[in-house]
C-alpha cells in the first residue's frame, strides 16, 4: 500500500467509524481534536487501524502522534516492518 | 470452577440483592466464562423469566469477576471496572426461572486500563443476549 493509498483509506474509514466529513481530515490538523477523541474511543481507533491495515496498535504508539501527517507516517512505518 | 458462588462477592463490588452472577468457572488472559442460576426472587425477574437489564449486568459481572480474579493471580489489589460504552446488543430471548444461564466474555482489544469484550449469554446452548462493551477498569 503506498501513501496515496494509505491517506485514502485513512480518510475513509476514519470518516465513517467517527461521523466526521472527509474534507476536515488535513495532514496539519491534530488528529484528537478534528476527531474528537475521548479516551475510549481510541479503543474504536486501535479496531478499525487493525481492520484496515492488518495491526495492532499500542497506547505508546498514539504518543507519538499528533496530526494526521504523523498518523500517516506511523501506518506507512508499520506497514514496510510488516513487508 | 474457579471461584464458587460462596466466595464470588470477593471479586465483584456488587452486593445483594445486585449480584448477577454465581459461578466464575474459567478465566486467562483472553476471556471469562460464568454461571448464574435464574431465581424467581431476583428483582429483575418478571412474568417468568430473567429479564434485559439483568442480562446485561450478568456479562459487565462477569467481567469484573474475572478481572478480579486475574488482578488476583497477579497479586494486584481488586480494581472496579467501569461500563463505558455498550454497543451491538441484541436481545434474542430470555431464560426462564429455574434455569442456568452460561455467560462468555471475550476480549477482542486491549488499549491501556481500557478493554473492549464481546460477551454472550446462553441458556440451554440457545443464545439471550449478545453485545459489546467497553470497561475501563480504575
Amino acid at each position: 500500500m503506498n501513501r496515496e493509498e494509505i491517506v485514502a483509506t485513512t480518510k475513509r474509514f476514519l470518516s465513517e467509524e467517527f461521523e466526521v466529513d472527509e474534507t476536515l481530515i488535513e495532514d496539519q490538523k491534530n488528529l484528537k481534536d478534528t476527531l474528537e477523541l475521548d479516551s475510549l474511543d481510541y479503543v474504536d481507533l486501535v479496531v478499525v487501524i487493525e481492520e484496515n491495515f492488518g495491526f495492532k496498535t499500542s497506547g505508546e504508539d498514539f504518543k507519538s502522534i499528533s496530526t494526521f501527517e504523523d498518523f500517516y507516517n506511523f501506518v506507512e512505518r508499520k506497514l514496510a516492518a510488516m513487508a | 470452577m474457579i471461584i464458587e458462588k460462596v466466595n464470588i462477592e470477593n471479586y465483584i463490588p456488587q452486593r445483594f440483592p445486585f449480584v448477577m452472577i454465581d459461578n466464575l468457572i474459567h478465566a486467562n488472559e483472553s476471556g471469562f466464562l460464568s454461571s448464574f442460576l435464574v431465581k424467581k426472587e431476583n428483582i429483575f425477574s418478571e412474568n417468568g423469566y430473567l429479564t434485559e437489564p439483568a442480562l446485561i449486568e450478568n456479562i459487565a459481572q462477569t467481567c469484573a469477576a474475572g478481572f478480579g480474579f486475574i488482578g488476583q493471580q497477579k497479586n494486584e489489589g481488586p480494581s472496579i471496572g467501569y461500563i463505558g460504552s455498550i454497543s451491538k446488543l441484541t436481545v434474542h430471548q430470555l431464560p426462564e426461572y429455574g434455569t442456568t444461564i452460561l455467560t462468555t466474555v471475550e476480549i477482542t482489544n486491549t488499549l491501556g486500563n481500557i478493554f473492549l469484550i464481546k460477551g454472550k449469554n446462553t441458556c440451554n446452548e440457545k443464545l439471550l443476549v449478545e453485545c459489546e462493551m467497553k470497561i475501563a477498569l480504575a
